[in-house]
């Protein structure tokens, strides 16, 4: 590349970079004082020297429009390939930019400038990480600016400015490779953020539009109900108070245009919450109040307040008589569209609400005012079932949701409007994060809107200044309960210790402890499908062996607490009429689920269930989601589902009272309960692990009544009292306690039986104190 | 050598800005004063204030004399607005021949200053 350091344009911009902030306002004092020295002169009669003073202002101002005009703003060539590149930096780039260069020195000379800032910080980068990285040989400067030509190319770029070539360098700069692997960071990233700033700084070079003047409304009505009753998006656009940028160019904008300016009656625009309804109506009143829309021109969007209304009704029939007086405004007022945003509100039926569809029919049938309904899909269709004739009056406009790149700049531009309210500065890192977890956690809405929605959460927990990846997850982990920020101190040593802390709870089934413990290690670690629940398992064996006191465990130790067990009876549902029940709205298993998603679902005695339910079991464990009879999605992502079945346990203890491990009959046993139809094989298969419950045998069951007795001594604490069995009460209790058939499970009720009644009459006795501690031998626990 | 950068921005680019300046103020004026819209609706009633009259001939001649004075009204009030925006509009026609008399003659300036400086 050629660069001329002694070409005019570069002098200028250094003659610019001089001056700085304050040359040119002191360079117009000084016209300014001259002139009113030639003139104070002059009126001194002294008019020789005034003239000469004049002159001097005259020179004075010429230099200061030089300076304004050319030096301040020295525009730049066109950016292409075989121009000089003093023709094609920004002004003061090529100012500061000593020549030759080497790639470490064209990045000393960004540094200062903004537009660098805005790149190193959007993409989190320290400029201390960058700058020891870079080459110092002046020769491997070309393949900077090749790749700047490039990226101007591409973007459009009006000059090659600092920002440019710092993305420009971070791309074509080997070296840096391995730090922005390590930052995750991709050269597509990298042209991202730079197409993020060069969309801002095409917003600073738009004219502050007229918006029609000062006589624009002198030809249209009053509207002081409207006023009432409506908000004026028009005004809102006016007063400066939203930019919709790109979007005032959708193709849902200008197919509103075309409909509306056409003669068209009205307009339905539908989309799921958060596809951006609103903003479209918004994006379409900023086109109008700057003038664009053909016949449209310069007419107000009022959106009506549904609640507003139906505040302002004291009896009966006020509803439709302010209604019909707000229609009447419009009408008359001639430069009006009017907006229904969310117009269900406006056509719900029964005592207090608000019905209009009659109302709206003749003036939607008579073309007598341009409206625009905002609906959900759901509503849409509930709007055709209820007033068709008014449906089909209307045209709908589908809004669909843009893809992953497009939701990305739209939550660029939100950034920035987000970082003047908050005062934060938002790392691209964190609108990939928002996109990322909003698609995972927001399920109810669709893009743009949840991601825009995390995004506006997140800037509640920066990060210093900074809104970060880290701050999008503590925003979706304060709102969902769920973990997604990495593990790390407290929470690291349990997860690797999680076993042991089972343990304190349970009493062996190593083997089960262990596969659902290493599952939870591998999804706090990210290393699991994020598609599938965190894991899923199946527990098979006799009742009374710890399957549920397992799950129970799970919840109490890592997740917070029993209660974030989530349990469905799966024997409730044994009829096809069940499964309606299991997916209506607000049905408390899949309500539990969406309020809690990180929790343990524990499917009891799976076998039980109807044929129709586990085909949807199946559709949970594969894609970690159920969708209810509304339509509305229930993540199961972020739960252990943990499936239980006493399926085959009479086979169980049989191989372990003949002496067989488990391991040795565990792939035989499935086999068995495939072949004999307890189970189909797609739903075995869907499961992470399989895992067999053996039988306790009476050692274990003594561990079980010591573990219940710690449980006593829990309760007991509060009286600083302390109960202990000698052995043999406890080889008594394990006798009288043990069961065959129900395992463990009679042994709560054998301890509650004899322990907590026998220190219940020493208590009521006097015999046991504060601070006592009572030993119970078998004398005092066998009846 | 910024001598000459300036005298060559001075009657090229320069005197070109200068026209456009001219010209956006012009456009500035034209449109923040509405005059194509007050132009279209010079004979408008005054924000749609007009009276729909009753059946009977008296009404309808009321309501025919309250429509023409919302006429007039509105047309007085447009008519002053497009008077004050030809006003600013013929001012800035004015600075405009004052710029292409004394624009070219600024350099000169200079030279009429060390003249007169040693008259």
């Amino acid at each position: 590349m050629n660069f001329n350091p002694k070409s005019i344009r570069v002098r200028k911009a250094k003659l610019g970079l001089r001056l700085g902030k304050y040359g040119r306002p002191l360079g117009i004092t000084i016209t300014l004082a001259i002139g009113l020295g030639a003139i104070a002169l002059y009126l001194k009669g002294q008019h020789r020297l005034a003239e000469i003073l004049a002159v001097l202002a005259l020179i004075s101002g010429a230099k200061d429009l030089w300076l304004r005009w050319d030096i301040a703003s020295l525009k730049a060539d066109d950016p292409a390939e075989g121009k000089p590149l003093d023709g094609i930096l920004e002004a003061n780039l090529a100012a500061r930019l000593p020549w030759p260069a080497s790639p470490q020195a064209v990045w000393a000379a960004c540094l200062p400038d903004w537009r660098a800032s805005f790149m190193l910080v959007r993409l989190g980068l320290h400029p201390e990480i960058i700058e020891p990285n870079l080459s110092t040989e002046t020769g491997d400067s070309e393949a900077v600016w090749a790749q700047a030509l490039a990226l101007a190319k591409t973007h459009d770029a009006q000059d090659i400015n600092s920002g440019l070539v710092v993305a420009a360098i971070l791309m074509s700069e080997a070296k840096l490779k391995p730090v922005l692997n390590q930052l995750k960071l991709k050269n597509a990233d990298i042209e991202v953020v730079y197409a993020w700033l060069e969309r801002l700084l095409d917003l600073e070079r738009i004219e502050l539009p007229l918006y029609g003047g000062i006589g624009r409304d002198w030809a249209s009505g009053f509207t002081p109900s409207l006023d009432r009753f409506a908000g004026n998006l028009s005004k809102q656009i006016q007063s400066g108070g939203h930019h919709f940028g790109s979007l005032t160019e959708s193709s849902a904008v200008t197919q509103l245009i075309t409909t509306l300016s056409s003669g068209g009656a009205g307009v339905a625009v539908i989309g799921a919450p958060g596809a951006g309804k609103t903003s479209t109506v918004y994006a379409l009143a900023q086109r109008l109040i700057e003038g664009d829309g053909g016949s449209l021109a310069y007419r107000q969007i009022y959106s009506l307040s549904a609640s507003l209304i139906i505040s302002a009704a004291q009896q009966q029939g006020d509803l439709e008589r302010v209604f019909m007086t707000i229609l009447s405004e419009a009408i008359a007022s001639g430069n009006i569209i009017l907006a229904l945003d969310e117009a269900q509100l406006f056509f719900n039926q029964g005592t207090g609400s608000l019905d209009l569809g009659q109302i709206l029919l003749p003036l939607v049938e008579g073309r007598r005012l341009p409206l625009i309904l905002t609906l959900n899909p759901t509503d849409w269709q509930h709007l055709i079932a209820t007033y068709p004739s008014l449906a089909s009056a209307l045209t709908p406009i589908m809004l669909s949701e843009p893809d992953e790149a497009h939701v990305i700049d739209i939550l660029a531009d939100t950034a920035l409007g987000i970082e003047g309210k908050s005062h934060v500065i938002v790392q691209y890192e964190a609108l990939i994060e928002s996109y990322r977890l909003a698609g995972r956690y927001l399920t109810e809405e669709a893009y743009p809107g949840r991601a825009i929605k995390l995004l506006e959460l997140a800037a509640n927990h920066p990060n210093g200044k900074l809104v970060t990846a880290t701050s999008v997850q503590q925003a979706i982990e304060g709102s969902m309960g769920v973990k997604v920020v990495q593990a790390q101190g407290p929470e690291s040593n349990l997860l690797l210790n999680l076993e042991d802390r089972i343990h304190e709870r349970m009493i062996n089934q190593t083997r089960a402890v262990s596969v659902v413990s290493s599952a939870l290690r591998r999804a706090r670690a990210g290393v699991a499908n994020p598609k599938r629940p965190l894991g899923s398992f199946l527990f098979l064996g006799p009742t009374g062996v710890g399957k549920t006191e397992l799950a129970r465990s799970l919840a109490a130790i890592y997740y917070g607490g029993e209660a974030n067990m989530t349990r469905l009876d799966l024997s409730e549902y044994q009829q096809p009429a069940d499964i309606e029940r299991l997916l209506e709205a607000g049905s408390p298993f899949l309500t539990a689920v969406r309020q809690q998603p990180f929790c343990v679902v524990l499917l009891d005695e799976i076998e039980k269930a109807h044929p129709n339910l586990l085909n949807l079991l199946l559709q949970l464990l594969d894609e970690g989601k159920l969708t209810d009879t509304k339509g509305r999605v229930v993540s199961f992502k972020d739960a252990i589902v943990i499936a239980t079945s006493n399926a085959g346990a009479d086979e169980i203890r049989q191989h372990i009272e003949a002496g067989e491990d488990l391991e040795s009959f565990e792939d035989a046993f499935t086999n068995n309960l495939i072949q004999s139809g307890s189970f189909k094989p797609e739903l075995l298969n869907r499961f992470d692990e399989i895992v067999l419950f053996r039988p306790l045998n009476e050692v274990e069951l003594a561990q079980v009544v010591k573990l219940l007795i710690n449980e006593v001594n829990k309760t007991l604490a509060n009286q600083n009292i302390t109960v202990n069995l000698t052995d043999e009460a406890v080889g008594a209790l394990v006798k009288e306690g043990y069961d065959p058939r129900l395992g463990a499970r009679p042994m709560r009720r054998m301890v509650q039986r004899r322990v907590e009644d026998a220190v219940a009459s020493q208590i009521l006795k006097g015999t046991a104190k504060t601070g006592d501690t009572i030993t119970l031998g078998i004398n005092e626990v066998k009846v | 050598m910024l001598a000459l950068a300036f005298l060559q921005w001075w009657y090229g680019p320069g005197w070109f800005r200068a026209w456009n300046s001219l010209g956006a103020r012009l456009k500035r004026t034209y449109y923040g004063f509405s005059v194509p819209q007050l132009s279209r609706t010079l004979f408008a009633p005054w924000r749609r204030i007009v009276s729909l009259g009753g059946g009977s001939l008296g009404e309808r001649m009321r309501a025919m004399v309250d429509n023409l004075v919302s006429r007039c009204v509105g047309l007085v009030v447009r008519l002053l607005t497009l008077f004050a925006a030809a006003v600013i509009i013929v001012w800035w026609i004015v600075i405009a021949i004052g710029q292409l008399v004394i624009w070219p003659l600024v350099p000169f300036a200079a030279i009429i200053l060390i003249v007169r400086g040693v008259s």
